[in-house]
C-alpha cells in the first residue's frame, strides 16, 4: 500500500514536473514588425566607413568598358528565407562562386538566412532594423513587400539599374516594371522569366482510367466522378481518394471549374471567402459560397461521400494521401502542377505504368491566371553599403550561366551531372552528404535552367496547354488593408474554418440546408461589411490601375 | 468563534470524505492530462516508423523498436551543446538574476530611502507600457551589438518587474527594525543585505529563482531573434523547434550513420529527440521540488 501510494506520488510528481518544464511562460508574441514604423529615409548611405579592402589586387576586368570603379573589394550579402545548410557544402560552393564574383567584379557574395521559425517577425525586425543589407528576397504576396517598401526599406532602382544590372534592364520588359514599381519608384527587380505554376488541381491514375473506359484526359468533376466509381467496382481495398478533410482543394475545384470567379490577395483562413466575379470584372467582389451553383455541388460531394469515395472519417484522418499513392492504396491526390512535375517522375518509378495525370480545375472553363510576377524578386537594401556593386552582381548570378548553375544546382560532378541535356543525380550522391540549396527565389529564369530528370519531360504540354488560356495576374500593386475589418475577418475565418470542411466532404447533413446555415454564419460575422470594404478599396484600385 | 469544535475523525465524515475523494479524483485527472502528452511522445518515439505512418501515434508501441534513438545518439554533440548552451545561461541568468532582483527588492522598501517610489514607477511603467519589438531588437543588435552573442538571451531574462515587485513585497515583511539595529552595530547596507536579509528571506529567493529559472530554461524567443544559424549551439528549445519544423537535423544525422535519408524515421526520430531533450530534466525534478513547494507555499502567504 505504502509502495503504491509512493509510486501514484513519483508519478504525479514526475507529471506536473513535465508540465513545468513544457510550459513556456515566455508567451512573448511580438506583434508582426509590421505595425511598427521606422523613420527609414531612403537614403542611399554610401557612409564612407572605409573597410580595408581586402586584396584587391584583382583589377575587376570589366570595369575598364562600363566606366564603373570597382578597386574596392566588396562583401555583398543577400537575404533568403529558409534554413541554412550545415552540411559543409554550401560552403564549398560560396567559394568556387566567389571566385568568379571576384574576379569579374571584385566582391564576395554572402548569404543572410532568415530561418523558417517564427520568420516573418524575423524578415520584417531585419528590414526595420536599418541593417546594411545589400539584397533581399522579396514576394509581393507573402513578404508584405509593399508595406515595407512604404516603410522605407528599400532603395529606388530607378537611375541604378541600367548602368549596374543592364542586362537585366533590358530583359525585363516595361509592363513588368510598371508592376515593381511604388508610385514612380523602381522596388523590386522581379522574378518574371520564370515558369512556375501553382494552380491546382487533382491528380489520377492513367492506368486505371483507361481500365474503366475513361479515354479521355479528366476535364471536369463528372468524369472524375466516374473514374472514382471504377475504383470502387473494381478496386477491393483501395481508397478511390484517401483525402485528409483538412485539404481546402475542393473549394478551389469548385471556384475554378463551376464558376468564373478568380482569387484576390485577402486570405480568410481555410477558404477565401471572397474573389472577383470574373477577370473581365476584376474589380468587382463576389463569393463562390454564394454562388447558387454551390449548393449543386454540395450534393454532388454529398454523394460522392455516401458512394464512398474517400473514407467515412475524413475529417479527422491525417494519413498522407501522397505516400498511399505511391505503394498504390489510392487512387488519386491534390495539389497544385508544379509539385505535379516531381510526383510524376516518382510515381512512374514507384507504381511503373501508372501514367499519372492531372486534372487541372482550369481545364474545365479555361479559368485560370498567372501567378504575378512579383512573386519572387529582389529589391536593394535602402541602407545598402554599395547598390552599385549589388546590382551588379545580382545581374552576374541571373544572367551567367556558369554562376547560376552553381548558386542553383551546386557543382557539376558533386551535386548533379548532365547526361544527355537533363540534369541527373551522381551515382555517389548522397543527399545528407551532398545535399545543397540557396533558396535563390528572387531571380531564376528559364533560360539558364537546366531540366532535371526529376522533372516529367511532358511537363511542356501541361505549361503549351496554359499557355493559351492564362490571363495576367490582375493584382501584382493590390494589398488590401484590413485594419477596419480585422475582427469581421477573423470572425468569417472562424466560420469556414469550422463549417466548411464538413459541407464540401458531405458530411454536413443535407447539404442545402448546410450551405445555408454556413451562410446565415457569414452574414452573422460581418460577411456584408467587409464585402463593402473590399469593393471600396477595389473601386480606389480600379482608379489608379487604369489612371 | 466562541462554539464548540467537535472534532469528527475524518474517516466517519461523508462530506469531508467525498471531498477528499473528489480532489484526489480531480487532480489525478489534471496529472494524467499532463502526463499523457508525455506518454504519446514516448510511446511513438519507441514505435516503427512504417506503423505511425499507418495508424498514428500511440501510447504504447505497436512494433517496438529503437531505430530512432540509435540515429539520434549517432550524433549527439548537437544535443550536448544545446544542453550546455541552456544549462550554462540558466545557472548564470539564475544566480545573476535572483541577486539584482533581491537587492532592487529590498532598496526599494526601504523606509529610509527617499527616492524609492519614484525608482518603483519607472519600474512599474515598463509593465503597462512597452515599446514594442522592434526598439527592442534594434536595442539589442544595433545600440548594443549582441546579435550571435549569448548575452542577447542572458540579459533581456535578468530582471522583471513582477518579479522586483514580488521580491518588495516579500521583504517588506522583514521588520526595519533588524535593518536599524544592524545599522547601529556599524553594518553596512551590502552587509546587512547579504548578511542579514538574504538568508531571511531564502522562501523569496527560491520562488523567484525557480521562476527565473524556468523562464530562461524554457527561453527561445530571444535566441530564434539574435542567434542566427551561424551559431554552432543554440538554446535547447530552439533547437528542439529546428528538429520538429525542419529536417535539416535529421539530414545531418543520418549523414553520420549513414542511413540513406528515405530510411530515416522522421516522426519516430523526432520523438525521441523530444526524449533525449527532456528525460533528464524530468529525472532530475523529483529530488529538488520540495524546495520548490516550500518556496512558492511560504511565498503565496508572505507575498
Amino acid at each position: 500500500m505504502g509502495h503504491a501510494k509512493r509510486l501514484t506520488g513519483l508519478a504525479l510528481t514526475v507529471a506536473l514536473a513535465g508540465s513545468l518544464a513544457a510550459c513556456g511562460s515566455n508567451n512573448n508574441n511580438g506583434d508582426s514588425a509590421s505595425t511598427k514604423d521606422n523613420d527609414g529615409k531612403a537614403a542611399s548611405n554610401n557612409s564612407g566607413t572605409d573597410t580595408k579592402a581586402t586584396g584587391n589586387n584583382a583589377k575587376a576586368d570589366n570595369s575598364a568598358d562600363t566606366g564603373i570603379d570597382t578597386s574596392k573589394f566588396e562583401t555583398i550579402n543577400y537575404v533568403v528565407l529558409g534554413d541554412k545548410p550545415k552540411n559543409g557544402q554550401l560552403e564549398k560552393v560560396m567559394e568556387k562562386v566567389n571566385a568568379i564574383l571576384k574576379q569579374k567584379v571584385n566582391a564576395e557574395l554572402q548569404f543572410k538566412w532568415v530561418e523558417w521559425a517564427d520568420w516573418q517577425t524575423k524578415y520584417n525586425l531585419l528590414l526595420a532594423s536599418g541593417e546594411p543589407l545589400d539584397l533581399i528576397t522579396i514576394g509581393t504576396d507573402w513578404l508584405d513587400t509593399w508595406g515595407n517598401a512604404q516603410r522605407g526599406a528599400f532603395l529606388p532602382l530607378n537611375d541604378l539599374l541600367e548602368k549596374y544590372a543592364p542586362q537585366t534592364f533590358t530583359e525585363i520588359p516595361q509592363e513588368d516594371w510598371d508592376q515593381s514599381k511604388l508610385k514612380d519608384d523602381i522596388m523590386m527587380i522581379p522574378e518574371d522569366h520564370y515558369t512556375q505554376w501553382v494552380n491546382h488541381g487533382i491528380y489520377y491514375r492513367g492506368d486505371w482510367a483507361k481500365q474503366f473506359g475513361i479515354t479521355q484526359p479528366i476535364t471536369d468533376f463528372e468524369t472524375l466522378g466516374k473514374y472514382f466509381q471504377g475504383i470502387k467496382d473494381n478496386m477491393k481495398d483501395v481508397v478511390p481518394w484517401d483525402v485528409n478533410g483538412t485539404n481546402g482543394t475542393l473549394y478551389t475545384g469548385f471556384e475554378t471549374a463551376y464558376t468564373n470567379n478568380i482569387d484576390l490577395p485577402i486570405a480568410t483562413g481555410f477558404a477565401n471567402v471572397f474573389t472577383a466575379k470574373s477577370y473581365e470584372e476584376r474589380y468587382t467582389v463576389d463569393s463562390p459560397i454564394f454562388n447558387d451553383k454551390f449548393i449543386d455541388f454540395a450534393k454532388l460531394m454529398k454523394e460522392w461521400a455516401d458512394k464512398g469515395y474517400w473514407r467515412e472519417d475524413v475529417l479527422n484522418y491525417k494519413g498522407d494521401t501522397r505516400t498511399e499513392l505511391k505503394a498504390g492504396q489510392t487512387g488519386a491526390d491534390a495539389h497544385h502542377t508544379q509539385t505535379f512535375k516531381g510526383l510524376r517522375v516518382d510515381m512512374d518509378k514507384a507504381q511503373p505504368g501508372s501514367e499519372l495525370q492531372m486534372f487541372s480545375y482550369s481545364d474545365t472553363l479555361g479559368n485560370l491566371v498567372s501567378m504575378p510576377i512579383t512573386h519572387g524578386g529582389t529589391s536593394v537594401g535602402a541602407h545598402s553599403k554599395d547598390p552599385g556593386r549589388a546590382l551588379m552582381v545580382y545581374d552576374l548570378i541571373r544572367q551567367d550561366p556558369e554562376l547560376y548553375h552553381l548558386i542553383n544546382y551546386g557543382v557539376e560532378g558533386v551535386q548533379y551531372e548532365i547526361k544527355d541535356g537533363v540534369r541527373t543525380r551522381p551515382a555517389a550522391y548522397d543527399d545528407a552528404k551532398d545535399g545543397f540549396y540557396t533558396d535563390f527565389w528572387g531571380g531564376r529564369i528559364d533560360k539558364n535552367e537546366i531540366p532535371a530528370d526529376t522533372d516529367w519531360s511532358g511537363i511542356g504540354d501541361i505549361y503549351a496547354k496554359y499557355d493559351k488560356i492564362k490571363k495576367p495576374f490582375p493584382y501584382g500593386k493590390f494589398v488590401f488593408d484590413k485594419s477596419s475589418v480585422d475582427p469581421e475577418m477573423t470572425a468569417l475565418s472562424q466560420v469556414v474554418g469550422e463549417q466548411l470542411p464538413a459541407i464540401l466532404f458531405g458530411k454536413a447533413g443535407d447539404p442545402e440546408k448546410a450551405v445555408k446555415a454556413l451562410r446565415d454564419k457569414l452574414n452573422a460575422a460581418g460577411y456584408e461589411k467587409v464585402k463593402a470594404e473590399i469593393q471600396k478599396q477595389l473601386d480606389a484600385f480600379k482608379a489608379t490601375d487604369q489612371g | 468563534m466562541q462554539g464548540e469544535v467537535v472534532r469528527k475523525s475524518i474517516r466517519s465524515d461523508g462530506t469531508s470524505l467525498f471531498v477528499r475523494g473528489f480532489g484526489y479524483a480531480f487532480i489525478g485527472l489534471f496529472s494524467l492530462g499532463c502526463l499523457i502528452p508525455f506518454l504519446l511522445v514516448l510511446g511513438t518515439s519507441f514505435t516503427k516508423e512504417s506503423e505511425i505512418v499507418k495508424h498514428g501515434f500511440n501510447l504504447w508501441p505497436r512494433i517496438f523498436s529503437t531505430f530512432a534513438y540509435k540515429i539520434v545518439f549517432e550524433n549527439p554533440n548537437l544535443i550536448i551543446g544545446s544542453y550546455v548552451v541552456t544549462i550554462g545561461i540558466t545557472v548564470v541568468g539564475t544566480l545573476v538574476g535572483l541577486f539584482l532582483v533581491a537587492m532592487t527588492g529590498y532598496a526599494l522598501q526601504r523606509p529610509d530611502f527617499e527616492q524609492r517610489n519614484k525608482i518603483s514607477f519607472f519600474i512599474y511603467f515598463t509593465t503597462l507600457f512597452s515599446g514594442g519589438l522592434v526598439p527592442f531588437y534594434l536595442l539589442v543588435k544595433q545600440y548594443l551589438g549582441l546579435g550571435d552573442n549569448y548575452l542577447a538571451v542572458l540579459l533581456p531574462g535578468l530582471m522583471s518587474p513582477f518579479l522586483i515587485i514580488m521580491m518588495k513585497s516579500f521583504t517588506k515583511s522583514i521588520p526595519h527594525a533588524i535593518t536599524e539595529s544592524a545599522k547601529i552595530d556599524g553594518a553596512g547596507d551590502f552587509t546587512i543585505f547579504t548578511r542579514l536579509i538574504l538568508p531571511m528571506a531564502a522562501p523569496a529567493l527560491a520562488t523567484i529563482g525557480l521562476f527565473i529559472a524556468l523562464g530562461y530554461w524554457n527561453e527561445w524567443y530571444n535566441a530564434m531573434l539574435f542567434l542566427s544559424a551561424d551559431m554552432k549551439y543554440r538554446p535547447l528549445q530552439l533547437f528542439l523547434y529546428g528538429v520538429v519544423t525542419s529536417a535539416d537535423f535529421i539530414k545531418n544525422s543520418s549523414a553520420s550513420s549513414n542511413v540513406p535519408l528515405r530510411d530515416v524515421p522522421l516522426e519516430s526520430m523526432k520523438m525521441a529527440t523530444a526524449v533525449v531533450a527532456t528525460g533528464p530534466v524530468i529525472l532530475f525534478y523529483p529530488f529538488i521540488q520540495r524546495y520548490f513547494i516550500q518556496g512558492i507555499t511560504v511565498g503565496a502567504v508572505k507575498g
